[in-house]
Formats: C-alpha cells, structure tokens, sequence
C-alpha cells in the first residue's frame, strides 16, 4: 500500500511539475521534451512520442520522442497507425497485444527494428479539436500492459501538453501580427514622408488617403528650376517594407532624373532599367510622369501601366488617355510614349485603383462611370479643397476602401 | 480561389478559378513558383478568373520574370474577360503570351 500511495504521490508531483512547466515555459519545444522524458520515466514506458497534425495536408509528424528509436520528423497519414486512428476520432487508444489490432502500422517497426508489443495512445485535444497524440509504447516490467493510472496520468499530461502547444501558436500568431503591424507602420511613415508638403502656388494638388493594410500608392510634385513643375502618381505592387522600399527608390530617382530628362517616355525608360534590375521579382510599378509646362498651358506625361488619367472637358465629359506601355520592373526595355494635354481643355486627375476598386454596401465597386460621377458633382468646388470633397461625397455613399486612395489634380482653371 | 494543376502534352497547367486578391494569391504563386521550379513549361489558365487584383497580377509578372530566367515558357489560357481587362489596363496583355486555349498554343508549334 506504501508503495501505491508513494506512487501516486509521485505521479501527483509528475503532474504539478509537468503542468507548471507548460504554464511558465516560453519554450514549448523544450518543455514538451522534458515532459515526454519525464512521462516513459514515470509510466515505466519503453519509448514515447508526440505527434502533430499537419493542417496543410493533413498528415501527422513526429515532433518529440524519447526511447531507443530517433522517429522525430516521421510523417503519418491521418487514419494511419494507432496514432493516426486516435487522432482521426479524437479517442483514447489502448492496445495491449498490438499484433491482433488491424490498424497497427507494423513496418516503422520494419524500418526502425524498433518491437512493438503495447501501445497507449491519447488524443491532444483542445476545446474538443484534436491537434496530435502522445504516444506510449510497451510498459515495463509487470505483465507489459498500460493499466488505469497510466491512462489517468497520460491523459492529465497530454491536456495539459495541448494546451501549451495551443497556446504557443496563438503567441506566435500574435508575435507575427505585430511584426506584420509594426512593418506596415513602418511603411506607412515612409510613404508619408515622401509625399510633397501642400504648395498653393502650384496648380496641382493631391491627397492620399491610406488603407489599413495596403501602402503602395505615393503621389510627388516639384517645380524645376526652368519653371517646369515635374509630377507623378504610382502605386507599388505589394505591400509592407519591400513596397515601401520600392516606392522610396523610384520616387527618388524620378525626382533626381526629371531635373535633366525633358521626355516623360525618356525619363520613365530610364527608371524602369533601375527597377527592373533591383526590384524583387513579381514588384512592379504602375505610374505617370510627367511635366507641367513653364507656362502652365499643357502637359506632357508618359504612362506606364497607370489608370488613364481624366480630363474634364468643357462640356463635362470625360477624355481618357490609356496607358501605352506595361508598368515599370516588368520588361527589361520599356517604350513609353509621351502624350500631351492642353490645360485650357480642363482639369486632368490622376487617380490609383484604389479608388474605382472602392465598394459599396452591397459590394459593387464605384468603376470609372462611378468616378465620374463623383468628380462631375464636385466639379465647382475650388481646387484646393475639391479632391477632399470627392472622398466626402465618397464616404457619404458609405464605401469601404481596402486599398489606397490617391488622386491628383491638375488644374486647368488657373494659369 | 480554388486551383488545378495538370499536366498536358509537355506543359503544367495552372487551372485558376474565381476571384484572385491578397487573401489568396500566396496560393496561386506557390502553385505558378513549384512548376517552374521543377522545370517544367508553365501555362496559367485565367477561363475561370471572376477577379484579379494587384497581388495577383503581382504571381502572373513573378511566373513570367522566373520563366524567362529558366528559359522555360510561361504563358497565360483562355483569359477571361474580368481578367483581360486588368491586363489589358496595365498594358500587360503586350508582354504574356496569351493562347485562347492549349490547342491554339499547340497549333503554334507547327
């Protein structure tokens, strides 16, 4: 009697110092590696192992073990084995002779020489949703067979084992969303410090309005030293640092290269052997450049993959001038074309597809008529203010925005 | 999204169907990326494409770019009209080679 109270005293004390140890542990793996060694030492098993599931594929890897044979990284399809069954129906298995049981998976013991002979076998489960098994195999000593107490405390330990694996996971889910948080913030300061402070001298005015998650858009202007005001809109594909990085660059060098490159299709060309070299595969650049002439009565652009820019006629149509090359860091050699627009035909807005993408209640996107629209009933607003009045009458038909919002606006009313 | 891949005299095709956005296009680049990893001739088939955003485009430039390093081809299908207008917009429908359908890329052989 001694002896059993002794053991169950032990096994008490296994318990406590197996669960605080999952509860304190920032470690996990290192936890659940102490706890398998301590558990074959406990229940006098041969060897031990913890499985996972594999949500990808569904199939089960060995993550720990302890015992003769090294399984760790030994891959099981659900349903397969004793373990593979226990973790398919979420129940506690407890085979003792497993040469009668069908569903025991005889050739890893081919493979690793290992002999089976008995296995306990009890689910990892949390809130009802099994997550692996832990394993034991062939009990010691006595008549080899895994009794009660055994299933008693392998079970404790497997509870307790799943919810600190649980909750490993959802720590690192919370770690990677805060670096993903962090990068985004990141790249949110970055864009806002490249745009261009507001300057009501010049007839151009833009506004970005950021999304929650996605920061690619960035819109510059300047004015030359020979009276020329250079311009861009351009919206990264992609999001977060690389993006941003993207974005830093390409606005750099346009900004640089725009003080001697008179062409827009030229000035475009040149940038695009920059990125396409640099930029990671798959990023590229949808953009307009171009000039505002000295005199302020047209401009000069080039488009490379880019939303065609609006002109607003005088009778309250729309031109639209389409995109003549593909966007920058695609193909090695870009040929843009250089288009113009007479100023005195009307204001022209640049805009990014985070605007016509723009949804409604019910789902449909605002589309370039949508865009139209909203520009035709702002269309008296003075220019300053009026980009900001198109995202109100924007948020007054309730859209969400899940990308940027950038437009630009070219005035023609002032020269 | 939901993908395919078969593989089709010499070529894997990349069966992509619905909308393809942020919340699926590390899907269909891994799918684009495995192919030509493993060397082989890669077609995307866009038929079923009812959405395609930047991220997206973003897989389809990636495959053509790492194509072109392999020297293996890299082309779209049967391009659908929600899709083609995204290309088209961007002026990327200049620069994929765009077969109407695996026939017509084959009738190119000869």
């Amino acid at each position: 009697m001694q002896g059993i109270a002794n053991r169950e005293g032990s096994i008490a004390g296994l318990l406590a110092e197996v669960t605080q140890e999952f509860a304190t542990s920032l470690n996990v793996e290192d936890t659940l590696q102490d706890a398998i060694d301590q558990i074959i030492d406990y229940l006098q098993a041969e060897a031990a192992s913890i499985f996972l599931l594999d949500e990808a594929d569904r199939s089960l890897i060995c993550r720990k073990c302890a015992g003769p044979v090294d399984i760790t990284g030994l891959r099981l399809a659900l349903g397969q084995g004793i373990v593979g069954a226990t973790v398919d129906s979420n129940q506690l298995q407890l085979v003792r002779d497993v040469s009668q049981h069908t569903q025991f998976a005889a050739s890893i013991d081919r493979d690793t020489g290992f002999s089976t002979r008995s296995i306990l076998c009890v689910p990892l489960a949390v809130r009802g949703q099994c997550i692996g098994a832990l394993e034991l195999i062939n009990k010691r000593g006595g008549d080899g067979l895994f009794g009660a107490s055994d299933v008693h405390l392998a079970t404790a330990v497997a509870a307790a084992a799943a919810l600190a694996i649980h909750n490993a996971r959802m720590t690192q889910v919370l770690v990677e969303q805060e670096r993903m948080r962090k990068e985004l913030e990141l790249a949110r300061a970055i864009q806002i410090s490249l745009l261009p402070p507001t300057d009501s001298t010049l007839p151009i005015h833009g506004l970005n309005l950021p999304a929650r998650q996605v920061s690619g858009d960035f819109y510059d202007y300047v004015m030359l030293a020979d009276g020329r005001i250079y311009f861009c809109i351009a919206d990264v594909a992609g999001k977060g640092i690389n993006a941003a990085l993207l974005m830093a660059k390409t606005t750099s060098l346009l900004r640089c290269l725009a003080k001697t490159i008179r062409d827009p299709a030229a000035l475009l060309a040149q940038v695009n052997v920059e990125v396409f070299e640099t930029a990671s595969l798959g990023m590229f650049v949808t953009i307009i450049a171009g000039f505002v002439a000295a005199d302020r009565r047209s401009i000069q652009f080039a488009n490379a993959g880019h939303h065609a820019p609006l002109q607003r006629l005088a009778d309250g149509r729309y031109r639209e001038l389409t995109a003549t090359a593909p966007p920058l860091g695609v193909v090695a050699e870009l040929s843009a074309t250089t288009q113009s627009l007479a100023l005195a035909d009307g204001s022209i807005y640049l805009f990014t597809d985070g605007l016509t993408e723009a949804r409604d209640g019910s789902g449909r996107a605002l589309g370039l008529a949508g865009l139209k629209a909203v520009l035709e009933s702002v269309n008296a607003v003075p220019s300053p203010t009026r980009l900001s009045a198109a995202v109100s009458v924007l948020e007054a038909q309730h859209r969400h925005f899940h990308d940027d919002i950038t437009l630009v606006l070219v005035n023609g009313d002032e020269r | 999204m939901v993908y395919q891949v078969k593989k089709d005299s010499g070529f894997a095709i990349i069966h992509l169907v619905g909308d393809i956005d942020l919340s699926c296009s590390p899907e269909a680049r891994k799918a684009i990326l495995d192919s030509l990893g493993a060397g082989q001739p890669t077609l995307v088939d866009l038929s079923g494409v009812t959405y395609i955003d930047s991220s997206g485009v973003a897989n389809l430039v990636e495959g053509y770019q790492t194509a072109k390093k392999k020297s293996l081809e890299f082309g779209l299908l049967g391009v659908s009209e929600a899709a083609f207008s995204v290309l088209e917009l961007a002026r990327l429908d200049k620069v994929f080679p765009i077969h109407g359908s695996l026939k017509e890329r084959l009738a190119k052989n000869g």
